[in-house]
């Protein structure tokens, strides 16, 4: 017993991974707590979200959205620059056009990091390209190192680990590996959890282990509940929780009472139609709640380390900072999962 | 309105996890309403709710919304100052001082109007010319300057863009002063009125940074509230009150009061058609705690009404129309509800590909409400709710329900309506064709008049505005081919719905015929045949073209001339040509000293064939024959040739084209045919080696249409698609051995990478 924890301990300190946080709400703003979560885990290394880059049908361009607003004092903290980029925004964009994207991106980004007097290393883009748009996109982060210059990271979603000669590879300095959404999401109410579920994800870490760029990992640390009316979903929500659920005026746990159908996969019925939390909820919808507790990320972290390739200082992100405190998740926990890099 | 499509493909589209909470919306599929909807909401809702009748893919139903919250009253300010001014000053002159002219320029237009000024350009309105008295024109400049400072903390220029923004303007402290002592200085009740509804502005922006960084608020310093009581019942109720009382419920709404703002916003909503869209799209109850304390706040049940009403189209319109019934069964907020209840439930599913109703599953509790409601007959549209509850009824497939509320509607239909007349007609009809088992001569007679009406909207030979009707008449299109089909009827079930496999047999093409040519038609059949799409040339030209591939040309040819212009389009390439890498496009490129049409293609082919019979030129001649046949194949130059109306033009791979002909056109035999006799004709080595080599391109293809089909059954993707493992055949391995020594045979190895890669 001695010898394998020693054994495990030896494996904790091999790579040094590092923990950090994705923060992707339009308003930059912590809690005492978050704060705390962040500096004693993570050294504050954050992945702050700045902005989005979406198409406007009406001018036929591609414009900023959601730019962060930022109320908290962030000069003390690492940050990582994060853009997501909208895959029909390269959909209808012209390839020519991508150097004048990557232009417009890497002024506004660095405008806004210097008004925060920011210093950063690594900028990170996100984008669920296609095989339609990767000429398209590669060409913009091409032009977007030229321009920006800083260690490029491009997010990497499971079906593009999967099929790499047909997505490609991102001409990056490193890949960020975005561990979660491995299920569609339904209305069927004995489906496994869509955001991780150890059967869905074994589908893609078999191709992990000869992927051409170093991976960060990106791991989920949220729950979601997914609304049901009649066999399809309605909407998805982060601020709906067991603690809301569990309020027996207001719901009923499907299942015999129990609530749970699979691994940390919940349903429960309404029993009348109100309003909570500003979201209008009818009588007879379902919410299937899905949620990541220590344990299962735990799992999903054990199963990960097994395919990928070793990678010195790697980032461990936990998604994300800002509904953290729904889920229970604590200083330790992160440790342990993160140890497993 | 688009086209109608048989077959909607619906489609989820997913967004990623996001600010507010709410991180997925599901707007349902990505489609036109009115290919699924047989209800027209036009029909019986009063058109200032129009911006809210339901629709699966916009924000705001409707071509004419105008969203924009800087412009969006303008036209009333323009209006109420022309009232104001005495209609003295043009309309186009008043909105460019109030909307466009800077302050400098409105300065200059008030000073050239006091003779301070002696000349003034031409683009700055002149009010000097307009004797308007003195007294109105100082206070109507006196406002503008100070109306105009507050533009540039109150209108907010949403322009995307990549610059960052600049700060918040925030008002300045003098600005407020100078409006109070305009506005106590005031005797001119529209002046102050308008003043009033600055300050009130004023003092929203005035408190807005404060609680955008801390929404828990802390006193009003802003005095909005205490200045909105004061003075509220010192003016009229007009559109400046209602704009004045939506700063108020900002106010609260900012302040987390929403029980107050959502109240608010509901008397916004119900003033006027303009202010329904921003009420609408600021009201959000946020705990069922603030929904009962505003219905609270209601002064009486109109105003209950119309906050069940917002819920209603916001989130739940079976639950308001039950509400609102049981406080007024005569109100007419209920027809928006009822529109909205009907569009959404014939909307068809996330997860289905539609091609009927069959998908459609109705709420138990909806049906009852509307079918009770409809009973009851005390609304104030009652022919309204009998229409709902039928054609929910027939999506529910309870006919009997559905002529019984139909027959009652029918009744109660207000004259010389013409929307709502065919809105009837339209679901009369698409429950006679629900309920149509077996289609005899009698139903046949009773169906003419509805067929012939609906292909006149098609074809708009009859419009009537706002209809919709594209789901009942691909209804009637498919439900009546079906019917045909299972009678056995195969002709009239392919008037309706053509399908591929119809033409595979001559037989059904000549009966068709005999349709179409026959000169005493029934009405039906004349109705019946303007749904169907092809012409006598076009199935001419059919005829001949499965002719030629059995090598019929004799026959084929009469058939070509009646096909007339069909088969005299020019052929892009020359399809007696060939080459060792098949390349479509520079066959079309090439310089191609004769053109060839369809007919003359197959006249030569004959002229080639009587030449051969005649013993002339066998090698060139069936050489020819072998690139002829081949060009004709999915492979070669010459697709335009078998593309068609019946046989499909888009295919890209072989298993695109439809299967009852994709053996005929993907087949290379009868090419591998003429090949192997010309090389049985053939003089020199060099002529063996070409014809070897046109025989192992005809063998290969066939090989891929085995893989293609195999990969098929296999349910496998085209991605997966192994070129390298397809055998080789037996020509590749004569071409190696026999004929290495030949010219042919180098410029083999040097064009086609396979044969490079089978020698290795």
């Amino acid at each position: 017993m001695s010898i394998l924890s020693l054994y495990l301990a030896g494996c904790q300190q091999k790579h040094n991974a590092h923990t950090a946080f994705y923060y992707w709400k339009t308003t930059f703003r912590l809690d005492q707590q978050q704060k705390e979560l962040l500096n004693k885990t993570s050294d504050n290394r954050l992945f702050l979200h700045f902005f989005d880059v979406t198409w406007n049908e009406q001018l036929h361009e591609a414009i900023p959205n959601g730019v962060i607003d930022i109320r908290t004092p962030i000069q003390q903290l690492k940050v990582s620059p994060v853009v997501y980029i909208t895959n029909q925004t390269f959909q209808n964009m012209k390839v020519k056009d991508s150097d004048s994207l990557a232009f417009k991106v890497n002024k506004l980004l660095n405008q806004l990091v210097a008004a925060q007097h920011i210093n950063y290393t690594l900028v990170q883009i996100d984008c669920d390209w296609t095989v339609g748009t990767r000429e398209k996109y590669f060409s913009f982060l091409k032009a977007f190192k030229r321009f920006n210059g800083k260690q490029l990271q491009a997010t990497i979603r499971l079906h593009q680990i999967k099929y790499p000669e047909r997505t490609g590879v991102p001409p990056v300095d490193k890949g960020l590996l975005m561990f979660y959404n491995m299920g569609k999401i339904s209305a069927g109410l004995n489906a496994s959890n869509s955001i991780y579920n150890k059967e869905d994800a074994a589908a893609y870490t078999g191709s992990l282990t000869n992927y051409r760029l170093p991976l960060d990992v990106a791991l989920p640390a949220f729950s979601w509940a997914i609304q049901i009316r009649g066999a399809e979903v309605v909407q998805l929500y982060g601020k709906i929780g067991l603690a809301d659920l569990a309020a027996a005026q207001n719901f009923e746990p499907i299942n015999k009472g129990i609530g749970k159908i699979a691994e940390n996969v919940f349903i429960y019925k309404s029993r009348k139609s109100f309003y909570i939390k500003g979201i209008y909820i009818k009588k007879d919808d379902l919410f299937k709640l899905e949620t990541m507790d220590a344990g299962s990320i735990n799992q999903a972290a054990a199963q990960l380390t097994q395919k990928l390739s070793p990678l010195e200082n790697r980032n461990i992100i936990y998604y994300e900072l800002s509904s953290i405190s729904t889920s229970s998740l604590y200083e330790k926990d992160i440790r342990k999962i993160t140890a497993h890099f | 309105m688009k086209k109608i499509s048989g077959k909607l493909l619906l489609i989820f589209s997913l967004a990623l996890l996001s600010a507010g909470g709410i991180v997925w919306a599901c707007g349902g599929g990505d489609w036109d309403d009115g290919e699924y909807s047989n209800f027209t909401p036009e029909a019986f809702v009063d058109h200032q709710y129009s911006p809210f009748f339901y629709t699966s893919w916009q924000a705001y139903y409707g071509t004419d919304i105008n969203d924009n919250s800087n412009t969006r009253y303008n036209e009333q300010v323009v209006k109420e100052w022309g009232d104001y001014l005495d209609h003295k000053v043009n309309s186009k002159d008043l909105a460019a001082l109030l909307f466009t002219a800077s302050p400098g320029e409105v300065d200059s237009s008030y000073r050239y109007f006091k003779g301070q000024m002696q000349l003034l350009p031409a683009y700055i309105p002149d009010l000097k010319s307009t004797s308007l008295p003195k007294a109105k024109v100082d206070a109507f400049f006196s406002y503008l300057t100070l109306a105009k400072q507050c533009e540039s903390f109150a209108i907010s220029d949403v322009q995307y863009s990549w610059d960052v923004k600049t700060t918040v303007v925030n008002p300045a402290p003098q600005l407020k002063t100078n409006l109070m002592i305009a506005f106590d200085h005031s005797n001119d009740q529209f002046i102050k009125q308008r003043l009033w509804f600055q300050l009130i502005r004023y003092s929203y922006f005035e408190e807005l940074p404060a609680l955008n960084t801390d929404s828990s608020a802390g006193p009003d310093h802003s005095g909005l509230v205490t200045l909105f009581n004061k003075y509220e019942s010192a003016f009229p109720k007009n559109s400046i009150y209602y704009r004045a009382l939506g700063y108020l419920a900002g106010h609260y709404y900012k302040r987390k009061d929403y029980a107050q703002a959502n109240y608010i916003y509901s008397l916004c909503y119900n003033y006027s058609s303009a202010m329904k869209i921003p009420s609408k799209w600021s009201f959000h109850p946020q705990n069922e705690k603030d929904w009962k304390q505003s219905l609270l706040l209601a002064k009486n049940k109109e105003e209950q009404i119309t906050l069940w009403q917002m819920l209603g189209i916001v989130h739940d319109e079976s639950r308001a129309i039950e509400k609102i019934y049981s406080l007024n069964p005569q109100s007419d907020k209920l027809d928006l509800l009822l529109s909205r209840l009907i569009n959404k439930a014939e909307r068809p599913g996330d997860r289905y590909e539609i091609d009927s109703i069959n998908s459609i599953k109705i709420n138990a509790n909806d049906l009852a409400l509307v079918e009770r409601i409809a009973t009851n007959g005390n609304t104030h549209k009652p022919y309204f709710w009998n229409l709902a509850a039928g054609y929910l009824n027939t999506l529910n497939k309870n006919y009997i329900a559905s002529g019984k509320f139909y027959n009652q509607a029918k009744k109660q239909l207000p004259e010389n309506d013409r929307l709502v007349e065919a809105q009837y007609r339209l679901l009369d009809w698409t429950l006679y064709l629900a309920r149509l088992t077996k289609i005899d001569a009698k139903a046949e007679k009773e169906m003419v008049s509805r067929l012939n009406w609906l292909a006149d909207l098609r074809d708009k030979k009859d419009t009537i505005a706002n209809l919709r009707y594209d789901r009942a008449l691909t209804e009637s299109i498919l439900g009546l081919a079906g019917r045909y089909k299972k009678q056995g009827d195969v002709v009239k079930s392919n008037c309706f719905e053509s399908t591929t496999g119809f033409y595979a047999n001559n037989e059904n093409i000549k009966a068709l015929q005999a349709l179409l040519t026959k000169r005493n038609k029934t009405p039906f059949e004349q109705a019946m045949l303007r749904y169907y799409h092809l012409t006598m040339k076009e199935l001419y030209y059919h005829q001949a073209l499965m002719l030629v591939y059995q090598e019929n040309t004799d026959a084929a040819i009469p058939l070509l001339q009646l096909a007339d212009d069909r088969a005299l389009i020019d052929l892009p390439a020359n399809p007696f040509n060939s080459r060792i890498n098949d390349c479509h496009d520079c066959d079309f490129n090439a310089f191609q000293k004769k053109k060839y049409t369809a007919l003359s293609f197959v006249t030569t082919i004959r002229d080639i064939k009587a030449e051969i019979a005649a013993g002339k030129n066998l090698y060139t001649n069936n050489l020819l024959l072998g690139n002829a046949y081949y060009n004709i194949t999915h492979y070669g130059n010459a697709r335009a040739f078998y593309q068609n109306n019946i046989t499909g033009y888009s295919a890209t791979s072989p298993m695109d084209i439809a299967v009852e002909f994709r053996d005929r056109f993907t087949s290379a035999k009868i090419a591998e045919k003429y090949y192997l006799i010309a090389r049985n004709s053939a003089q020199t080595k060099e002529q063996k080696a070409k014809c070897t080599f046109m025989a192992a391109k005809c063998e290969r293809n066939d090989l891929y249409n085995a893989s293609y089909k195999k990969q098929a059954k296999d349910k496998k993707y085209y991605w997966d698609f192994d070129f390298s493992t397809i055998p080789v055949g037996q020509y590749f391995a004569e071409l190696k051995n026999k004929f290495f020594q030949t010219a042919y045979y180098k410029e083999v190895l040097k064009e086609c990478g396979y044969f490079r890669s089978y020698n290795k």
